[in-house]
């Protein structure tokens, strides 16, 4: 019995990597090729591979590796900043070149930080910070979100009304920071009243649920819903266009997913903000290889935010 | 020794809970005890519903169900992907949705019959292994742009019905008759309550066995269906945690985590509960982290204020 369970398992643990290897057998390819001098090696660890933003991000990553000529080694952390940190203790074991950090958490990855840069390893941290400060920084402040889709909603409703906002998964850092930002148009725009505000944990079916029993407890008096993700600002806005109550209700999200972009395109979606995921990922691969290269390089780069309604929503679509 | 006390109603408990609970909200809150607003719970409770009722056979035999909220996103994905406007007849995201389902559930109970593996194990693999399916089958990506036949199932009603409760309540009506009245649903209880006893008297445990996991899981197909139809995508990462709200419906629904004892009656009673929960917790505007404690206070409370009535037996 045990016999045969060890044959199972390492039958299965052996088409496992040969999945892996005929999956990732191109990059591994160039790395041996390369002859003469080496390919430097980028690892990078990402919050969280079942997010479509993630994986925008880590397409940008590759492509932009892919004309540097650096090898790109990509790791999920699966929202986990203990896993995350599991991780880069096995690239500073394996001397890479530099490391890519996405981080999961604010305070609970920052030890990985500290560790790669204990080890003489360069850091890039892409989309979001650490407690711990990294070689260099990209990414667009969470802020500027929360910040530019109450401005919009408060222009569209000539800075009077009843908003509504529903927020991402508490304690995350863009939960914390696009309340921020809202909180901060609200406070300078007195006649824009926070009506309620609820956590839908990024959910699309969490958050039509609570904008029908929004739509149930305050009716006529929803003027604006800023949802802090694409996501929930669907689940929204699929609410309201079934209660027949989407033509009196400004509605805006963040992020530009592709679901949201059609949105806006056609008209039921009145905006969302733009979080550029090919320039995050493309910056943060080239300011790698500049700090490989010993050339110069930025320590902060910001990538702006954008708004996106109908009059622009043509340049973002694919 | 008196004559023997006549037994509280199963549900009693629970449906006093429930009503107490209606009244509380009504006295706080005018626009609870609409029509509009008991429909709008209802057609959320719909799919934790459906779920609830699945994991009620696996319960019953004294096993779990912990994919249910992977096999959702997995059965969502799936049906969404024949789903587009102009491939497909509605029928075919549907039944695959549910085959999708039925064939992990099926999985599931292979492995627990034959391997001898307990449940909580085998369903914890499932788990992973079908968000993993999810993920693949969808390409870490939302699978939008559904057929309006599609999402219809999500968001339609007929004769002023939402059709996910109507959806609902058929599942529940069913289950309902089939465990009282047919020979295999009775198997279930016998199995559950006393696995050596049925299996001397004939009852063929592995087979029954089967057949909870696998409605169980073409349940959870048929709820991935309608979760799909509702969001109008399927979403890879849906359905985080659908397992534990369903398994709670059916604890506080008085269905016992060792088998034997329970039924569909209680199970749409718990759904019930979770659901005016959320509902009235939201009307109230209470706060996110208040509404997690209040949350697991009322799950605890109804479950023992359901076992303290039955202890006076």
């Amino acid at each position: 019995m045990t016999v045969r369970t060890g044959v199972l398992i390492a039958t299965a643990v052996i088409a496992a990597f040969a999945a892996g290897c005929s999956s990732g057998g191109g990059a591994g390819a160039v790395a041996v090729g390369g002859g003469g001098a080496r390919q430097p090696v980028i690892e990078v660890s990402l919050l969280n591979l079942s997010n479509e933003f993630i994986v925008m991000l880590n397409q940008a990553m590759d492509d932009k590796a892919r004309q540097l000529g650096v090898r790109l080694i990509v790791n999920d952390a699966q929202r986990s900043a203990d896993r995350q940190v599991e991780q880069v203790e096995s690239f500073v074991a394996q001397k890479v070149d530099a490391i890519i950090l996405n981080p999961c958490e604010v305070e609970a990855s920052a030890p990985a930080v500290d560790k790669a840069l204990a080890a003489g390893i360069p850091v890039v941290n892409v989309n979001s910070e650490t407690k711990s400060a990294p070689t260099a920084f990209v990414g667009s402040r969470d802020e500027d979100a929360g910040r530019i889709a109450v401005e919009y909603i408060a222009k569209r409703l000539g800075g009077r009304g009843n908003l509504l906002m529903m927020h991402g998964y508490m304690g995350q850092a863009a939960e914390i920071k696009r309340s921020q930002g809202a909180l901060e148009v609200l406070s300078k725009t007195p006649d824009l009243k926070l009506l309620a505000q609820q956590a839908a944990d990024w959910d699309r079916a969490k958050a039509m649920g609570l904008m029908e029993n929004w739509i149930q407890s305050y009716g006529d008096r929803i003027n604006a819903v800023f949802a802090q993700n694409d996501e929930m600002a669907m689940g929204a806005l699929m609410a309201l266009e079934q209660a027949n109550r989407k033509a009196h209700v400004v509605v805006v999200g963040v992020d530009a997913i592709a679901d949201a972009l059609a949105a806006v395109r056609d008209g039921r979606l009145d905006a969302t903000v733009f979080q550029d995921a090919k320039g995050q990922g493309g910056a943060a691969v080239e300011t790698a290889v500049k700090i490989i290269r010993r050339e110069p390089y930025e320590k902060q780069t910001l990538i702006p935010f954008q708004l996106v309604t109908k009059d622009n929503v043509g340049q973002y679509l694919r | 020794m008196t004559a023997t006390k006549k037994p509280w109603p199963a549900q009693l408990g629970l449906a006093l809970a429930l009503v107490l609970l209606m009244a509380a909200l009504a006295a706080a809150r005018p626009n609870f005890l609409t029509l509009g607003n008991l429909v709008n719970v209802l057609r959320q409770i719909s799919i934790n519903g459906i779920l609830a009722v699945g994991v009620t056979y696996v319960l019953l035999t004294g096993g779990v169900d912990l994919s249910l909220g992977s096999l959702v996103a997995f059965t969502g994905v799936i049906a969404a992907r024949f789903a587009h406007p102009g491939e497909w007849v509605v029928l075919a995201p549907v039944c695959l949705g549910i085959l999708a389902g039925a064939a992990c559930g099926a999985v599931n109970g292979w492995i627990v019959t034959r391997g001898r593996v307990a449940p909580f194990i085998v369903t914890l693999g499932m788990m992973t292994a079908a968000r993993g399916l999810a993920l693949l089958a969808s390409g870490g990506r939302p699978v939008s742009n559904l057929s309006a036949a599609f999402t219809r199932i999500g968001g339609g009603d007929l004769a002023g019905v939402p059709i996910p409760i109507l959806i609902f309540f058929g599942v529940a009506l069913l289950s309902h008759l089939f465990l009282r009245n047919l020979r295999a649903g009775r198997h279930l209880y016998a199995v559950g309550g006393n696995e050596n006893a049925a299996r001397a008297s004939g009852v063929k445990v592995g087979r029954v066995k089967m057949m909870a996991y696998t409605l169980c899981g073409a349940l959870a197909g048929l709820a991935g269906v309608v979760l799909a139809a509702r969001i109008t995508t399927g979403q890879p990462n849906a359905g985080v945690g659908y397992e534990l709200d369903a398994i709670a419906a059916v604890v506080i629904g008085g269905t016992s985590l060792n088998g034997g004892v329970g039924g569909v009656g209680g199970t749409v009673l718990g759904a019930l509960l979770i659901g005016v929960l959320n509902n009235g917790l939201d009307l109230l505007n209470v706060s996110s982290y208040y509404q997690q404690v209040v949350k697991g206070v009322i799950i605890v409370g109804a479950v023992w204020l359901d076992r303290s009535q039955h202890r006076d037996r």
